[in-house]
């Protein structure tokens, strides 16, 4: 298998509805792993994951999932499963039945089908109420059976439009352990969240769009690299936190440099992580006992922030 | 020791009058409504008739106008005019109701909007009846009103003597317009709570009244009967409407009045018992 | 070159007719199809009751002539002109405005297949409901006729060979009717527009040029009519419904059959190209 045919790959992907912009000017290639799609309300999220899917189709540019157009649904949701936001069902069908029928629809015979639907919901804890209507479930297992009926054909790519809303904690953690057995499988998981902690927890990488544009993407730390235009901060833990600040202030590429709260460190705001760390071990062997040392803004919510802004609400 | 901060205050201001309430659903739905330009533009071809005959009032009775001609008036001021008025005006009145009658309840229930209304101080009669009152309003507008005012306008041009002799076509007006606008709002309101999809419910809105008509006439052919016409709707407001202005031969060639006012009362106690099911707070799902 | 997976499609096809025809068939909101369907059927067994009650001997040519009349004016025109709205339209927009007709296009399904699975479902449903309405109307009507008229009129006059007919026109009537609003409720995000575009349509035929009225259900579905009804006939002068009881100029049956599965394999092919292109854009409905 060649490697485009391994990855989720846009090309100058655009997409307008009428007048209004979707998405523009998108190159992606998107690797095995979690990848989370992040970005505030109207940033384009549900767009791109519709157009990976086929449920629009571009105005410009060329899509391939693992080497299939999506405008081949035949080849695509073979290897595809999407979980999507929209909180409506079939009417009058218990959760068993939704999964069957989809099923079928594949072309599976009646036990194998029934064997798929059983084995996705029980994957998603739903195995009691699988005789029940889903008109009569709640937020939690609607989402949960949409989430049966994106897994239940064991799809390579499993595109899920904030799967955890509506989830209490403990499904919500049961279901993020589900992922990363999904991921730690080899497969790709593309997740749109809001809540931005989780992203951070259960991400490989990230997306980050804002306005139809991807603003940044890769792995976390890496895209947080490459923002020089806020200094790395940096939390370090010592016995002596007023002597290590009078030690690194001096230096140039030390911007700020702050007693924390419990006085107990020092975050300290740097233009160049490196030459910090260098100094740094030369500071640890002058008699101050270093504790740790953190990056304190590596994360999703920090990189979003400095990328989008924080006036902006998430999705 | 805890310290319990209150900082919370409840309005305690003036309240609007209780009964006046409901105006509040009419009033943001005429704000709606009058959105589409669409609907404007026909709200206000629904003018044209009544304006036209003020005109034509004005004309029957300029001598000016009529020594043209050679003639004391063009067209008689009587029971058929106003008839002809209000039949013109139904169909207006119709095509209204098909319009603005399938929004009022159905996005309301399809996006479980109910219960936001019923968790207030606000009854399900409240709810109802502003509802109502949009219809009511609007049809009020294009039917009896101009009605009113086109016989006030005969009445001041030919005098007190003429207004009092046709007293009754002033009657005719107003009760004929009130049934009619009170089983349009009724119907709609009734069928819109029943059905989710507001496309749907225009159809069916629509077929109340067609079909209803295509099977009215089967089954008098069929059974050899004039019953049928119990179950058209259309029918019925027009044998109502002709028996107020003394037309009693298209009485006699279909149901008798009294049966044609019963069965719009059935309709509509149909309707309300139908709203009565449908408009709650809560939605049973077997599930 | 792939072979085309035609033993695939077919299962599919299968499996799409499942779903469709437990929902149209089985489901609370198609009732009033069902009425529209057999409130005929309950009107005749009345009709037939009510005669033997009396004791009246009947006209089997003037109920005949009734019967014709109630079929091309009400029976097609209106009830299954409206039952096929219900059902066809329902297949796409239906789904749609349910918001769930993206569950479809997420399987690995082929949308020409997912429309053929729906049509011919569709079309199952409505001839099943609709041509066993017809048969029951015949049977309710004729009921009342002592054994030996009937016989005489089934076997050995005009009766088996009427039925025949009436229950051809009335699936042809499903399909041309369903393949017309299957495109309407593909195309169309308000199929009151439509619906009523097609009934001035089909209503105005006779008085249309004769290129145009091949372009209608209507006009071929009366052309197979075994009885004729004059042109200007109305069940009532003043009936508002009047309007429609305009008769075309017939064709010869082949030409009838021919021109309505013409009309219906580009009413579908149609569908089906708008069909591919179709976005899931539940927002604007």
């Amino acid at each position: 298998m060649n490697e485009a045919q391994n990855r989720i790959v846009f090309e100058d992907v655009s997409k307008f509805y009428g007048d209004v912009l979707g998405v523009n000017r998108v190159n992606l290639s998107v690797p095995p792993g979690i990848t989370s799609l992040v970005g505030p309300n109207g940033s384009g999220k549900t767009t791109l994951m519709n157009l990976m899917t086929g449920l629009v189709q571009p105005t410009r540019g060329r899509i391939s999932i693992l080497g299939i157009a999506p405008d081949d649904p035949e080849r695509l949701f073979r290897v595809v499963g999407y979980c999507t936001q929209f909180d409506s069902f079939p009417r009058g069908m218990t959760g068993y039945q939704f999964i069957y029928s989809y099923l079928r629809l594949f072309g599976y015979a009646h036990a194998q089908s029934s064997e798929l639907a059983m084995r996705a919901i029980e994957r998603v804890s739903l195995t009691d109420a699988a005789g029940r209507k889903i008109a009569g479930y709640s937020k939690g297992m609607r989402q949960r059976i949409k989430l049966a009926q994106a897994i239940c054909h064991n799809p390579s790519v499993l595109v899920l439009d904030e799967p955890l809303n509506g989830l209490d904690p403990l499904i919500r953690a049961e279901t993020i352990a589900l992922f990363r057995a999904l991921a730690a499988e080899g497969l790709h998981l593309i997740i749109s969240s809001h809540v931005l902690h989780e992203v951070d927890v259960i991400s490989d990488q990230v997306i980050l769009l804002s306005n139809g544009y991807v603003v940044a993407e890769g792995e976390i730390k890496g895209v947080r690299d490459e923002i020089e235009d806020h200094p790395m901060q940096v939390l370090i833990r010592c016995d002596k936190p007023g002597e290590l600040a009078s030690q690194i202030f001096h230096n140039d590429y030390v911007v700020e440099a702050r007693i924390h709260k419990d006085r107990q460190g020092v975050l300290v705001k740097t233009r160049d992580a490196d030459r910090f760390y260098l100094l740094l071990n030369k500071i640890a062997q002058n008699g101050i006992e270093i504790e740790s040392v953190a990056p304190a803004d590596d994360d999703v919510l920090s990189v979003y922030e400095y990328l989008i802004g924080t006036e902006e609400s998430t999705k | 020791m805890a310290v319990h901060k209150r900082s919370y205050r409840s309005y305690a201001g003036a309240l609007t009058p209780a009964w006046s309430r409901f105006t509040i659903i009419t009033r943001y739905a005429f704000k709606n409504l009058f959105r589409s330009k669409m609907l404007t533009a026909y709200f206000v071809c629904c003018f044209f008739y009544p304006v036209g005959c003020a005109a034509a009032l004005y004309l029957n009775h300029n001598l000016s106008f009529l020594s043209i001609f050679k003639v004391h008036e063009i067209f008689a001021v009587d029971a058929d005019f106003f008839l002809h008025f209000l039949g013109v005006q139904s169909f207006f009145a119709f095509i209204l109701m098909a319009i603005v009658g399938p929004g009022l309840v159905s996005p309301d229930l399809a996006n479980n909007a109910l219960p936001l209304y019923l968790c207030r101080p606000f009854s399900r009669a409240e709810y109802v009846v502003g509802k109502m009152a949009i219809l009511v309003w609007l049809l009020s507008l294009i039917t009896w009103i101009p009605g009113l005012i086109l016989f006030l306008i005969e009445a001041s041009l030919s005098g007190a003597a003429w207004a009092w002799a046709n007293l009754g076509l002033a009657w005719g007006i107003f009760i004929g317009s009130a049934i009619e606008t009170l089983v349009f709002s009724l119907l709609s309101l009734a069928i819109s709570a029943w059905i989710k999809r507001k496309l749907a419910a225009g159809a069916a809105l629509l077929g109340v009244f067609f079909f209803g008509s295509g099977l009215a006439q089967v089954i008098n052919a069929v059974l050899e009967t004039k019953n049928g016409y119990l179950i058209d709707l259309g029918n019925l407001l027009t044998t109502v409407d002709a028996s107020l202005f003394g037309h009693t031969d298209v009485v006699n060639a279909r149901i008798s009045a009294g049966s044609a006012w019963i069965a719009l009362i059935a309709a509509c106690v149909f309707c309300v018992a139908l709203l009565e099911r449908k408009v709650r707070a809560y939605e049973i799902v077997v599930g | 070159m792939n072979e085309r997976p035609w033993g695939l499609w077919w299962t599919q096809v299968r499996a799409v007719m499942r779903l469709e025809l437990k929902k149209t068939l089985f489901s609370r909101r198609g009732i009033w199809v069902y009425f529209l369907a057999f409130v005929p059927v309950i009107i005749f067994a009345a009709h037939s009751i009510y005669m033997m009650k009396l004791g009246r001997a009947g006209d089997i040519g003037e109920d005949t002539h009734t019967f014709a009349e109630i079929f091309q004016l009400f029976y097609l025109r209106l009830a299954i002109f409206f039952g096929c709205v219900g059902i066809f339209m329902n297949l796409f927009r239906g789904e749609v405005l349910d918001k769930s007709l993206h569950y479809y296009f997420l399987a690995p399904v082929r949308r020409t297949v997912l429309l053929a699975g729906k049509f011919l479902s569709g079309l199952l449903a409505a001839s099943v409901i609709f041509g066993t309405s017809m048969v029951l109307q015949f049977v309710a009507l004729y009921w009342y006729f002592d054994s030996s008229t009937r016989q005489e009129y089934l076997f050995h006059g005009h009766g088996l060979a009427h039925l025949a007919a009436y229950l051809g026109v009335t699936l042809l009537a499903c399909l041309g009717y369903g393949a017309v609003f299957l495109a309407a409720g593909v195309m169309f995000r308000n199929p009151l527009l439509p619906t009523a575009a097609v009934l001035v349509w089909e209503a105005i035929n006779a008085i249309l040029p004769a290129a145009l009225q091949h372009i209608s259900v209507i006009f071929y579905l009366k052309s197979l009519c075994p009885v004729t009804i004059p042109g200007d006939i109305s069940l009532d002068k003043g009936n508002p419904l009047g309007f429609i009881a305009m008769n075309p100029a017939p064709a010869s049956a082949v030409t009838a059959i021919v021109g309505l599965l013409a009309l219906s394999i580009v009413a579908v092919a149609f569908s089906s190209r708008q069909l591919r292109h179709m976005e899931i854009d539940y927002g604007s409905d």
